[in-house]
């Protein structure tokens, strides 16, 4: 059970680590590359909590094996934006006072921003349809999608590549 | 406890300002438990029980302990303090010699990678002896049920029964003792059975709720490390530090001043976190290796073994006369509290009989041990469960003697001084107001018309239905401090963990009452070390207890501020007034001293100044109860019975909203808790106790797909004793949904649901009961 | 999870050697989205692993000649959103939107739904409808068989230990022909089918040339209802012939009770949701004529 070299480009960064074989990609950037943004919050691609961007697509990150993201650009919460700006939909959350407890939210965040780079102007259902795999246990969704809402109106910037 | 008077501007209080920590919570930086690795972290897992009830055989743990990577396996062998008649289920860290219910501890592994624990826990050999359970409350409250309780425990009350003055349900033969029924409550007034005679509409039906999870995203989690003087630190994802340090002294035996607990971030609680679960055993596997030890559950092990929301059952039958006049009203409400007594089963019987004036009623409760997970609070306890069926039932008479239903509650809805039905007199409420709102909502008033619009295709049937419920509002002694600084600002200290964005709320109403702008104070949650006592973050009492701690700590320290600034000025206290960071005299403006200059001398060498630092250390005897009504608009499709909500509003008295972007995320946030309740939520156990869907996948909660937007209107009946006003927010709105949500489908389908939660199964074979489902499926 | 090796071929001929070197019994991933789960609940306990994400070959998606060729290691995302899938094979671009959530779609493939061979996996019964033709790859070269073949019991299929799925052909129906999946779940999104029906049918002068009716979530594999089947064949398909048909449908199941739904709900679905996939796969097909007339 050797470790093996993961190669791959992380929020515009160019990775390289060593990793267990058995690890999921979400232990990896949790533990080897210390980005905790993404949660556990179940395991089982069952909630969202772990959701972040392979090649521009949401994932569920629990589910992939560490080794199956070499050679393809990963981005996480940390990457939503680029460092000291906030992405039109993280100051949309937070100026509509969405974050409670805040552990879905990074999760949330990044299948809206999957959803605002395929269809930049979705309507109400599509953003549903769009974070329906995340669950969140203390808003209620509601102000999640006045605030996604506001920032697709705004003109949240299109798909960034990889 | 003082009035809160509100003659001064008020700089803050009422502003929908957003969360302090929202910009680190939107770019992942906030920290959980989980997030936090130090240097030499071992990772915890537990061998859990597969058999709900069970003697203990033999455990073998050698060939696990000699895995590489295996840095300690213990069993209760290990742990010569656990009592063999555990008096709560923290109590019961690892089981001894017998289990009592499916998931239940029984060895605990630490190793240097998660992977490793897991293999070390399949080669732990356990060999069991397995007993019969006791799963159904119904057979398990009969005499000579499979014991759940050891013998002489205090959840054992077979002593007190042959004692009890209690008349239990109808029981001709001579019993065994009933061994696990763990508490009994009996309430009456006047003369039900006269009341029945007289009665010319009676209605009896059962309402049943299963054991819902709390559902919170992040799983319990602990870090626990010892110093080498023999101080605990933990690091713990949880809704009370202080009540954690206790419970962790407790079960380990040692003084609570040796422990530390650091409130971290907690991803959610409604009450499955205010218990300790999880800390004590962590806490052990950290000192045997003298490593840094972290537990995090899975998803499965917190649906298995986690502390749920009891089953209720709740036998409800009421007379009434022909034009709505209240007679009589009987209940038993049986709570399965699951292994260890833990629920408030005085709420189930006090909501029962409180909402309406019945002239007479005869309510019995009783709390039913079983092997299964034992419970915790789940945001407003029993209200919703016991909501839904007086709801339900309201609902039910108005609808079978033609009454207008918002008509029929508001006659007999009580107000304030009524009494309820242990005899207190219900403090002063919102009820009438908010069910007013609901007479007034267009989702009511335009119901008829939504039933006769044609639905999805021509074929959804449409219906709208409302219920009213509420809490009483929690209460716990507490304590804050303010400190001027010598720049002028402030800080505040209390140990409140912060779950539902409260230190906002506490930095508006400690900047209102010192006088300053809302954005020159800085709130603190402290470590138990550091912080002064405080109480759960529970029973939505938060703001109405912390909130009046932390007014009174600023008034506290404003009143010295200007002791000192009176001196200074030679004026009188009176006479003073503060005002952009200055204490001036009222209409004397050039004569001022700034906060800054009394923060500085409080803290300079050789200075007579004391410091300021305001304190306060209330307790509370008034609670403020907080009523909260919703409406639902549903479709619902005849033939799958699957269920669309168009529209749902809550309409909540919230007594003052000190930060309405606050209130509003805590109305619609419960208010989905409720719907989850009400339409997909239910935790299935099988004949053998063993849980049978122990992932998100059949544990179903719902998405965003699901729901509509939650529409809020939030109502203002201010409370006498809340800080400005305000009442508890948290845990009103879980508790109508599941009423309405039934109402709503009744008037749907013609189809009445009385067993939790409203699934399209259940509907549409109500519809083929009913002979409505023979017409062709269109 | 427990620990385990892991093999990472770039080509099928790797990925049999992988397999062949592993007689124990080594497991194959594509998008981890049934395998992981039920590593992670000690279901499954493999000592070695191999990943296919890197083999090319089993992700084309392609149109020819013949009809459609889906790569085992295509998503369900992809088959959603392909307009060529949703155009003339509209019943697996269906199937494939429901599974789990946008953020499992991107990593769940049909292969891996179908070797899971869950009595509720979604993508089997639009192709069994369309008479899907399974290609397997293994030690001694290629064959096929009738994806309907493919299905041995629950969770398990014809597969040998040394063997690979490596494409579903579908033929192209016609431009007569319509189709529709159909499931009933209790949420709209995250959830699993208690009842999954396909239909499709094809259309020749107004009458009924072929129907092809199968349900998932009511027997140990995906099964075909054949006597509805044939009781549409060669007739104008009316509402009372097609609620028959539906009544049919539903003795061709033999559901169990468990916590998703009882016997009783499972037979009336069947009944109800053959009737509707029936309704849109004959307005479909007319449509489809239409067009292409």
């Amino acid at each position: 059970m050797k470790k093996q070299i993961l190669t791959c480009t992380v929020n515009d960064q160019a990775v390289e680590v060593l990793v267990p074989p058995y690890q999921t990609l979400l232990d990896a950037l949790r533990e080897d590359l210390g980005l905790t943004g993404p949660k556990e919050g179940c395991g089982t691609g069952d909630c969202g909590a772990c959701t972040v961007h392979l090649d521009g697509k949401p994932v569920a990150s629990c589910l992939m094996l560490a080794m199956q993201a070499r050679g393809r650009a990963v981005r996480t919460i940390e990457g939503l934006a680029k460092t000291g700006t906030l992405h039109p939909l993280q100051d949309a959350f937070v100026r509509h006072g969405v974050p409670q407890c805040g552990f879905c939210i990074p999760g949330v965040l990044m299948a809206a921003a999957a959803v605002l780079a395929e269809n930049p102007r979705p309507t109400e259902q599509e953003i549903r349809y769009g974070i329906a795999g995340n669950l969140c246990r203390c808003t209620g969704y509601t102000k999640m999608l006045t605030a996604i809402i506001e920032a697709a109106g705004a003109g949240a910037p299109a798909r960034r590549e990889g | 406890m003082a009035v809160m008077k509100t003659t001064r501007d008020i700089k803050g209080v009422g502003d929908p300002i957003p969360r302090a920590d929202g910009r680190e919570k939107v770019t992942g930086a906030v920290q959980y438990v989980a997030d936090i690795q130090p240097r030499g972290l071992l990772h915890a897992k537990l061998l859990r029980s597969p058999h709900a009830h069970a003697r203990i055989v033999r455990i073998d743990t050698s060939k696990a302990k000699a895995l590489p990577g295996v840095r300690a396996v213990i069993t209760a062998a290990d742990m010569p303090q656990l009592k063999k008649k555990a008096p709560t289920r923290a109590h019961a860290v690892l089981a001894i010699d017998r289990v009592v219910f499916s998931g239940q501890p029984v060895a605990a592994v630490a190793a240097d990678e998660l992977a490793i624990a897991e293999e070390a826990l399949d080669l732990i050999q356990v060999e069991y002896q397995v007993l019969p359970v006791a799963v159904d409350p119904l057979k398990s409250m009969q005499p000579g049920a499979p014991p759940v309780a050891e013998a002489g425990t205090e959840a054992d009350t077979s002593e007190a029964l042959a004692h009890s003055a209690v008349a239990l349900a109808s029981s001709e033969t001579k019993p065994a003792k009933a061994v696990n029924i763990s508490q009994q409550a009996n309430v009456k007034r006047g003369d039900v059975a006269k009341g029945f005679a007289e009665a010319e509409h009676i209605l009896e039906k059962t309402y049943r709720v299963p054991m819902v999870h709390q559902g919170y995203l992040e799983p319990h989690a602990v870090l626990a490390q010892w110093d080498t003087t023999g101080n605990l630190t933990l690091w713990a994802s949880t809704q009370g530090s202080f009540n954690t340090r206790s419970e962790v002294a407790d079960v380990l035996e040692i003084p609570e001043n040796r422990i530390k607990v650091i409130p971290v971030e907690c991803g959610g609680g409604f009450g499955g976190k205010i218990r300790a679960l999880c800390e004590p055993i962590t806490a052990e596997l950290a000192r045997v290796t003298n490593r840094p030890v972290r537990y995090v559950m899975t998803r499965r092990e917190e649906l298995e073994a986690g502390m749920p929301a009891p089953q209720v059952i709740i036998r409800l039958k009421t007379g009434v006369k022909r034009d709505g006049t209240l007679l009589a009203l009987e209940a038993e409400t049986i709570l399965d509290t699951g292994a260890f007594s833990g629920t408030v089963l005085a709420v189930s019987a006090v909501f029962l009989g409180s909402m309406y004036k019945w002239p007479a009623f005869d309510i019995k409760g009783m709390e039913v041990l079983t092997h299964k997970p034992s419970v915790a609070a789940y945001r407003a306890p029993a209200a919703p469960q016991t909501i839904f069926a007086i709801e339900s039932h309201m609902a039910q008479i108005a609808r079978e003697l033609g009454l207008d239903p918002v008509e029929f509650r508001m006659r007999h809805l009580i107000q304030e001084g009524d009494p309820m039905v242990n005899n207190q007199p219900w403090q002063s409420n919102g009820a009438k107001q908010v069910l007013a709102k609901v007479g007034e909502h267009p989702l009511w008033k335009g119901r008829k018309e939504w039933a006769a619009s044609g639905g999805k295709d021509g074929r959804g049937l449409r219906g709208t239905g409302f219920a009213l419920g509420g809490w009483l509002g929690g209460l716990q002694p507490t304590s804050a401090t303010v400190r001027l600084n010598p720049d002028g600002s402030l800080n505040v200290l209390t140990g409140q963990v912060d779950i539902a964005g409260t230190n906002i709320s506490l930095a508006q109403i400690a900047a209102s009452a010192f006088g300053v702008d809302f954005d020159q104070v800085k709130i603190t949650t402290g470590d138990t070390d550091t912080a002064p006592l405080t109480g759960l973050s529970a029973g939505s009492k938060t703001i109405y207890t912390v909130g009046s701690a932390v007014l009174q700590a600023a008034q506290d320290a404003r009143r010295q501020t200007f002791e000192i600034a009176a001196k200074e000025m030679e004026a009188s206290v009176h006479d003073l007034e503060i005002r952009d960071g200055k204490v001036i005299v009222k209409g004397a403006p050039d004569k001022s001293v700034t906060l800054a200059s009394i923060g500085k001398k409080g803290n300079l060498y050789m200075s007579k100044i004391p410091p300021v630092l305001g304190t306060a250390t209330p307790a509370f005897s008034q609670q403020a109860p907080g009523f909260a009504a919703q409406i639902a608009r549903v479709e619902v499709d005849p033939d799958t019975g699957e269920t669309t909500l168009h529209e749902f509003v809550v309409i909540q008295d919230v007594g003052k909203a000190i930060n309405p972007l606050g209130v509003e995320g805590q109305m619609q946030g419960g208010a989905v808790q409720s719907l989850g309740i009400a339409m997909t939520e239910g935790l299935m156990f099988d004949d053998a106790g063993r849980l049978m869907n122990p992932s998100l996948l059949d544990y179903r909660k719902l998405t965003a797909a699901d729901l509509p937007n939650i529409e809020t209107i939030i109502v203002e009946v201010p409370s006498p004793s809340g800080p400005f006003g305000a009442r508890g927010v948290g845990e009103p709105p879980i508790v109508p949904a599941p009423a309405a949500i039934a109402n709503a489908v009744e008037d749907a389908t013609g189809v009445r649901i009385t067993e939790l939660p409203v699934t399209p199964e259940r509907i549409a074979l109500g519809r083929v009961a009913k002979g409505n489902g023979g017409a062709r499926p269109r | 999870m427990r620990r385990f090796d892991l093999a990472v071929p770039g080509s099928v001929d790797d990925c049999l050697k992988a397999l062949a070197g592993n007689p124990a019994g080594a497991k194959l991933v594509a998008g981890g989205t049934d395998l992981l789960p039920q590593m992670k609940n000690g279901l499954l306990k493999p000592a070695q692993v191999v990943d296919l994400s890197g083999v090319a070959e089993l992700r084309v998606l392609a149109v020819d000649g013949s009809g459609l060729r889906i790569g085992a290691a295509v998503t369900a995302r992809e088959l959603e959103l392909d307009a060529r899938v949703r155009a003339r094979y509209a019943s697996i671009a269906e199937s494939g939107a429901l599974v789990g959530s946008v953020q499992v779609r991107n990593l769940a493939t049909v292969g891996g739904n179908l070797c899971n061979a869950a009595p509720s996996a979604d993508m089997a019964p639009p192709l069994i409808a369309l008479e899907a033709v399974a290609v397997i790859a293994g030690p001694k070269g290629r064959r096929r068989l009738p994806l309907a073949e493919f299905f041995t019991g629950v969770r398990r299929t014809v597969l040998g230990a040394d063997e690979l799925l490596v494409e579903l052909v579908v033929p192209d129906p016609g431009s007569g022909s319509g189709g529709n999946y159909l499931r009933h779940t209790p949420r709209r999104e995250l959830d699993i089918a208690v009842v999954g029906v396909a239909s499709q049918v094809t259309l020749a002068a107004g009458k009924c040339a072929k129907a092809r009716i199968a349900l998932a979530s009511v027997a140990p594999t995906p099964v075909r209802a054949t006597a509805a089947e044939r009781v549409l064949e060669g007739q104008a398909l009316t509402p009372d012939l097609i609620e028959r048909a539906a009544g049919l449908a539903v003795e061709a199941a033999r559901p169990i009770a468990d916590q998703r739904g009882s016997v009783e709900f499972r037979r009336h679905l069947v009944r109800v949701l053959t009737q509707r996939t029936l309704t849109t796969a004959l307005a479909r097909a007319g449509a489809l004529a239409r067009a292409s007339a």
